[in-house]
């Protein structure tokens, strides 16, 4: 049945505008979750609060989860859901500049626009920087387009590199999560802040 | 806590369960009943072997021969540029990203028009696209590109035109009455079986 758009199910334009009310809906939980406030998002750093490492580990299992049930009932067909494809260099250089990044700025990506949503001011500045970022890049490509598109490794899964069954890295994932859930939380209470 | 643990106590039973569970590999067939049988009615798959003719001679990049007979009959003979893929093999993975895609275009062909056929219906169904059939085969290939049949004089214009035609391909591709000979340049000419590769696999590092 799912992925709907492949068979036919809806429209693309269906599509986009499921895309948007879900998208209204992850900003408004954003927001309504206090993740517009940099000294929250940053918390993770500091360990005085692990709510993102929380809520985007929740998020990744429970899809994990729902996308592997609904294949094992027949409701989803992995062979059409989209992999982006993986270039291992790329990745973990740009793991270390998002984290660079959102240490120094505060904000991720998504989460600078739920900030700019109500009117904070280091958000747009944020996202002033994001742009510079962009345009740097995108100038600059012929220089890092080597380094860009090295290690391609096309689209693969974790658990294909693993070699193992993607119900096993599941499974992994999923206890891996509840530890850094444990060790979150542990943190907290290690590293209180009164006010933030 | 206490709801944590219950949510823990939920989670990681369902992950044990997934993780026990089989995978779900079954391949979905794309087409209905009736759309196919409305294709196979149409006969649109069907590529005359003077188009193929044609295009081999024009060196045509966007053609994929590809043949669907045993690997015996395939070293034995096959048209200039194909793989063997055997009708068994079709399925594999292996073939897949080969059989699914939008660039070139795939040509099955076997000795007759049915295991070229029974290979197109099985990639149709699977919803891939670009893949045709050699309308009857290798055999029909001998008759008409390598062992063109002048036609009657008195045939019309466009008739003689078509065996000038085969007759040149027939002399390109190698036909006529040093088939033997031919069949045995075709050998040492093979092309290499270029497979492909899925996915690479890392090699350590990362």
């Amino acid at each position: 049945m799912a992925p709907l758009i492949v068979n036919e199910i809806i429209s693309p334009d269906t599509n986009l505008l499921l895309a948007l009310l879900i998208g209204i809906g992850f900003g408004f939980v954003l927001e309504s979750s206090g993740f517009s406030s940099s000294r929250k998002m940053v918390g993770v750093f500091y360990g005085y609060d692990t709510t993102v490492l929380k809520v985007f580990f929740t998020g990744a299992i429970t899809a994990i989860m729902g996308i592997l049930f609904l294949s094992l009932f027949g409701l989803v067909q992995m062979d059409y859901l989209y992999i982006h494809p993986t270039y291992m260099t790329s990745a973990i250089l740009g793991g270390v500049v998002m984290g660079g990044g959102f240490l120094l700025g505060g904000y991720c990506p998504g989460t600078a626009f739920s900030a700019i949503a109500i009117g904070k001011i280091d958000g747009m500045l944020f996202m002033v920087g994001m742009f510079i970022g962009v345009f740097l890049f995108a100038e600059g490509y012929p220089l890092w387009e080597g380094v860009y598109k090295a290690n391609f490794m096309g689209t693969t899964t974790m658990n294909e590199i693993l070699d193992i069954p993607r119900g096993v890295f599941a499974l992994g994932l999923i206890l891996i999560a509840l530890a850094m859930f444990w060790v979150g939380e542990w943190a907290e209470k290690k590293f209180p802040r009164e006010e933030y | 806590m206490k709801m944590r643990l219950i949510l823990a106590s939920v989670i990681i039973p369902l992950g044990i369960i997934i993780a026990a569970v089989p995978e779900n590999t079954t391949k979905p067939f794309r087409l209905t009943a009736g759309e196919l049988l409305n294709e196979v009615q149409n006969g649109s798959q069907f590529i005359s072997t003077d188009q193929i003719a044609d295009m081999l001679v024009q060196k045509d990049p966007s053609l994929q021969l590809i043949d669907v007979r045993s690997q015996a009959e395939f070293e034995k003979y096959s048209l200039p540029g194909s793989v063997n893929v055997p009708l068994s093999d079709l399925l594999s993975k292996e073939w897949s990203d080969f059989l699914d895609q939008g660039l070139r275009m795939n040509v099955f062909y076997s000795n007759g028009n049915l295991k070229s056929n029974e290979a197109w219906m099985i990639t149709r169904q699977l919803g891939y696209k670009n893949n045709y059939v050699l309308q009857g085969g290798l055999n029909y290939w001998a008759e008409t590109i390598l062992n063109p049949q002048a036609p009657k004089s008195v045939l019309a214009d466009d008739e003689i035109a078509k065996y000038d035609f085969r007759k040149g391909a027939s002399a390109a591709l190698g036909g006529g009455n040093t088939l033997e000979s031919n069949v045995k340049e075709s050998k040492s000419s093979k092309p290499v079986i270029v497979k492909k590769k899925k996915k690479k696999r890392v090699a350590g590092g990362c």
